[in-house]
């Protein structure tokens, strides 16, 4: 159980990017967020896990107090929250399998993994996470070469080396075609039916109502819905996006079940 | 632009004022920026005239003010007149005072004395076929003394006899000389040392060409010789008798080549400068990376002290860039002596200020995506670092790193010359000595490494980008 409550964020620059944010997370669930453009999803995100202060409010986790971890306890934390991004976030020039193994860091050892030397029980697993993905044949590539929905998949394998217990995803298929988006999301349901727990940011409602079990949205960094996606219907479409919003569907293919 | 449109004023009020002065009447009609430009322009161009310049390019500046007037009363009527023809009055002064300041000169580049320096260079002092040398002397002595006689003139060596008959004598005297005991059918070189080592040819005519005689089948030979003629011109006391040697010298040529004397000091000179330059590298490299993060303007612009910081750094390596490697040797030269380690110096010095500003774009560049990913898996700043930053910094590091050293090698073959060590310590003495030979020697030693280097550095740096 995720619990989080009155999460203030107000950046430098005087940017109130949320807004006294409360909600909960069961395990288990594929929570996803939206909210148009500079709502506060990315923040929301990155908050959980830290990449980000938040100005005020608490995140619990089990009776674990992420927000006032110390910077020890914030690791071992971390590295039980996998995060994929919209921008796939792999080192370029690193090879595939560089790549997925930074994704064990937290619990290799800090010297050897400096050294760049891996136990080969992890590069084994690195191998395992790449074939769950479909690309265990591209392991020795350089990151750069593959396609936007291999990088992704190369994310998603990263965030698996680390035995996550949640997976945040900020707009994972924001950068891809609607069938990759399919592809790539349907990883995340897999992994949601194992027992991970997911959040995820979302742009497009028809995914939106395909792959979430519950939905929450930000407007301006204020929660202003908590349902069932089946809950956002028109009236609510245009509170949560504006009057003049109009939807925009990802793909008019019907995901393959 | 102004887009002002110039108002209608009288064309003969505008035309008077730009001949008493350029640009008046344009700013008369409101153009007032024109006007200015126009003022300053033939005022320029008349200064320059008047410091450097023949009378005759005072056409430039009328020619200028001529059209000034006529663009003056055009534009009171609307119509301003292409600038083009003033530039053109400008450009054309500007450059044949420019062509007189250089004073350049076709006629001094002759023919004959461009030959004279070719010619020598298509034989590069590099390799010379591979002999062994057998050689002999007898001592002579020059003049005869005034009174008693000089020692006898013959000498003895391994199992080789050599004489010169009479033996002393003065400025265009004949001597006889023969030897024995050499190797038998071989052309022999005969050359005059004198007491103080300076070499005289026998040879041709007032001896200009070396004076070469075959040995017989017994190893002997026999040939006349006269002194000399200037042989006494350096000797202050003309009465003076001293000993000079003739040499007589044999080479068999054994197959194949070998390095030239000179050629061994361009090779070597030539592995001094690589060295120098990869030692500057190396230094500037160690220098460069922890001033290249106080430059980098992502880590420092945070708050006001730390941008002041990278304020102060880039304008220092801004200056020292801007600063040619050359002038840096020259003043370190004076302070720690000839050699090259004030080539080392000098080049360090402006690698530190080039690479640190190289490698804090690549720090700008860096993408903070990867790193926040990195984060993201529980890994502590170390880790971040090998696995967020280093591989993103490496590969450009690297690249440019290469090129500077590429860039080195060919500014330390210059800094040589002003004393910095290396090859081009060499080159000057070769080319004050006029070994134009070995000049072109040093030249393909250069060359070649310049080129090789050319190559792998870009073949590595495509590798890495
Ligand atoms: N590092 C930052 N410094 C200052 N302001 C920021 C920063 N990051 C985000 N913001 C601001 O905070 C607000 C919320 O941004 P956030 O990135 O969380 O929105 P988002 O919902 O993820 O938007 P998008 O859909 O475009 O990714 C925006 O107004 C943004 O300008
Ligand atoms: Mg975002």
């Amino acid at each position: 159980m995720l619990r989080v409550e009155n999460l203030t964020k107000i950046y430098p620059g005087g940017t109130q990017a949320l807004k006294n944010v409360s909600f909960e997370v069961k395990d288990g669930e594929f929570l996803v967020i939206i909210g148009l453009s500079g709502s506060g999803k990315s923040t929301l995100l990155r908050c959980i896990n830290r990449l980000i202060e938040p100005t005020e409010g608490k995140i619990t986790w089990d009776e674990r107090d992420i927000t006032a971890a110390s910077p020890k306890e914030l690791l071992k934390i971390r590295r039980n929250i996998g995060m994929v991004f919209q921008q796939f976030n792999l080192v370029k020039r690193s090879s595939v399998m560089t790549n997925v193994l930074s994704g064990r860091l937290g619990y290799a050892n800090p010297w050897l993994s400096v050294l760049g030397i891996w136990l080969s029980a992890d590069r084994e697993r690195a191998i395992k996470a790449l074939e769950r993905v479909g690309i265990g044949d591209k392991a020795s590539s350089r990151a750069d070469a593959l396609s936007g929905g291999q990088q992704q998949r190369v994310g998603i394998a990263r965030a698996l080396m680390q035995e996550p217990r949640i997976v945040l995803a900020d707009e994972p298929v924001a950068s891809l075609d609607p069938v990759l988006s399919h592809s790539i999301l349907q990883y995340l349901e897999q992994l949601n039916k194992d027992g991970i727990t997911v959040l995820c940011s979302l742009h497009f409602l028809d995914l939106v109502h395909r792959y979430a079990t519950r939905v929450i949205a930000l407007k301006d960094g204020v929660l202003v819905f908590e349902g069932l996606p089946q809950e956002i219907n028109r009236a609510k479409f245009k509170e949560i996006y504006g009057e003049e919003a109009q939807e925009v569907r990802a793909t008019s293919f019907e995901a393959p079940a | 632009m102004t887009a002002v449109p110039p108002q209608k004023r009288s064309p003969l009020i505008a035309g008077l004022l730009s001949t008493l002065v350029p640009g008046l009447g344009q700013g008369f009609v409101r153009r007032v920026y024109r006007g200015v430009a126009i003022l300053l322009a033939t005022l320029v161009v008349t200064g320059m005239v008047a410091w450097y310049g023949h009378p005759a390019w005072y056409f430039a500046p009328a020619g200028m003010w001529l059209w000034n007037i006529w663009d003056a009363a055009s534009l009171a009527g609307g119509q301003p007149r292409t600038i083009l023809i003033p530039v053109i009055f400008g450009l054309a002064a500007a450059y044949g005072i420019g062509w007189q300041v250089v004073g350049v000169n076709f006629a001094a580049a002759s023919l004959d004395r461009a030959l004279a320096v070719a010619r020598p260079m298509i034989h590069p002092d590099l390799i010379e076929r591979a002999s062994d040398k057998n050689s002999m002397w007898t001592p002579v002595y020059v003049p005869c003394p005034l009174t008693g006689s000089s020692p006898v003139a013959q000498r003895e060596h391994e199992g080789m006899v050599a004489s010169a008959t009479p033996n002393c004598g003065g400025p265009t005297d004949e001597l006889t000389l023969s030897v024995s005991g050499m190797w038998p059918d071989t052309d022999t070189q005969i050359w005059w040392n004198t007491a103080i080592g300076d070499t005289n040819l026998l040879g041709g005519v007032n001896g200009n060409s070396m004076l070469v005689v075959r040995t017989d089948a017994n190893g002997s030979l026999t040939t006349t010789i006269h002194v000399p003629l200037n042989i006494l011109m350096a000797q202050p006391d003309k009465t003076l008798t001293l000993e000079h040697q003739i040499f007589f010298d044999q080479y068999h040529y054994t197959g194949g080549y070998r390095i030239s004397y000179n050629g061994g000091y361009a090779i070597k000179g030539m592995l001094e400068t690589v060295t120098m330059a990869l030692m500057a590298t190396l230094l500037g490299i160690i220098l460069a990376i922890p001033i290249s993060f106080l430059a980098a303007r992502n880590l420092m612009s945070g708050n006001p002290i730390t941008f002041a910081i990278y304020v102060i750094v880039r304008t220092i390596l801004n200056i020292v860039r801007s600063i040619e490697a050359i002038i840096l040797a020259i003043i370190f030269v004076v302070i720690t002596g000839l050699g090259p380690f004030a080539g080392v110096l000098a080049l360090a010095f402006h690698s530190v200020a080039a690479l640190a500003k190289l490698y804090s774009e690549v720090i700008e560049g860096i993408d903070p995506g990867p790193i926040e990913a990195i984060r993201a898996t529980g890994a502590n700043w170390v880790q971040v670092v090998r696995y967020g930053v280093i591989p993103q910094i490496i590969p450009p590091f690297t690249s440019f790193t290469i090129y500077r050293w590429d860039i080195n090698v060919r500014s330390a073959t210059v800094i040589g010359m002003v004393g910095g060590g290396g090859i081009g310590l060499y080159l000057i003495q070769w080319i004050q000595n006029n070994q134009l030979r070995a000049v072109s020697a040093a030249f393909i030693a250069i060359a070649v490494v310049v080129i090789l280097l050319d190559f792998l550095s870009a073949k590595v740096r495509e590798r890495l980008v």
